[in-house]
């Protein structure tokens, strides 16, 4: 393993454990407005993905700028998979509501027993 | 007997509710079947039976079918005892009371059906539904510590303290493990009674497939459990 190797890796860890434990609304936008002006930045003056590529031992600004897009994109699908997680359980329990309102307002407990 | 009420999540089971619900309303049971969201005539044939009917607008899945029929019995005045009893008749309705009877002597907060339990059991569940109950039984075991031998069996008995204890979240079939590992968690009292399941085609066609399992282990792994107190 080189140094290279050893620092992405451990950004992965980094945002492994951001995802478990930091997690928030405004620490996810803060990190989409991030990587959205690290984007601006890196139109602007292409020629710094090779130079912090070369820093990090990885050799092409190209191939930097691939990595930090898959971790984006894992980063987006948890953020997506959270949201859709929370919205199922609020439906659930939403519809158990209403089913159960439902059943009190038509007097159906007098049923059944 | 006045104070127990049998919970029966359904999903499109219009060809054997009725009959199931009457079987259980001829023993004497209050019964609540809670529609899992069917197309089909289950909500009618559960009332044409006598049962309660509670029914859910979307299917939610059947741990989110039990956990509303639990507070669906919870609210209702004078419930000691819940029994959670499946809707396809594979369940022999004659078994409630024996379910129920650990729990009104005082020595049990929850009794678990087990279909291995019974001698010669083993040779009536087909194999590879064996292997795959077993499975999950071992890993029920390592995970929780409790000497269960079936910990997927639709057929459970509760006490109303027990039921309020239990913290359960699942929506899908993981909610049978869930139920273990909130045993586990509060340290309740659990015995286990032997039940007869009868596997008819139509019960093996409508109940899991043995490729569910995958599901269940997905449903455990990646859906975080509430944040506890």
């Amino acid at each position: 393993m080189n140094g290279s190797q050893i620092a992405l890796l451990s950004l992965l860890a980094l945002f492994a454990f951001y995802i478990v434990r930091l997690r928030s609304t405004a620490m996810d936008r803060l990190m989409y407005l991030g990587l959205a002006l690290a984007g601006v930045v890196l139109i602007l003056y292409p020629e710094w993905t090779n130079i912090i590529a070369k820093l990090l031992g990885i050799g092409r600004g190209a191939d930097l700028t691939f990595y930090f897009f898959i971790v984006f994109c894992l980063f987006h699908f948890a953020t997506t998979a959270a949201t859709l997680r929370r919205m199922q359980r609020d439906l659930s329990t939403l519809a158990q509501h209403v089913a159960l309102d439902e059943v009190a307002a038509k007097g159906e407990g007098q049923r059944g027993g | 007997m006045a104070a127990t009420w049998v919970v029966v999540p359904a999903y499109c089971e219009s060809a054997m509710i009725q009959a199931v619900v009457t079987a259980l309303r001829r023993l004497g049971w209050k019964v609540v079947v809670v529609d899992d969201g069917s197309p089909d005539a289950t909500s009618s044939g559960a009332r044409l039976g006598g049962a309660a009917v509670v029914r859910l607008p979307i299917n939610l899945g059947q741990g989110a079918a039990l956990r509303t029929g639990f507070a669906y019995a919870l609210a209702q005045a004078g419930t000691r005892f819940v029994v959670t009893f499946d809707a396809d008749g594979q369940h022999d309705p004659e078994a409630v009371a024996a379910l129920i009877a650990p729990l009104a002597s005082g020595a049990a907060d929850v009794v678990l059906g087990s279909r291995f339990l019974r001698p010669g059991a083993r040779d009536e569940v087909p194999p590879l539904r064996r292997l795959l109950l077993r499975t999950a039984t071992w890993v029920g075991r390592t995970t929780t510590g409790l000497p269960l031998t079936d910990t997927h069996n639709g057929l459970r008995a509760f006490t109303t303290a027990a039921i309020r204890r239990m913290h359960l979240s699942q929506d899908r079939m993981a909610h049978a493990s869930e139920i273990q590992a909130e045993i586990a968690r509060h340290g309740l009292r659990c015995v286990e009674r032997p039940v007869q399941v009868h596997y008819t085609s139509y019960s093996l066609a409508k109940g899991q497939r043995s490729v569910d399992a995958i599901s269940i282990l997905w449903d455990l792994l990646l859906t975080p459990r509430r944040s506890r107190s």
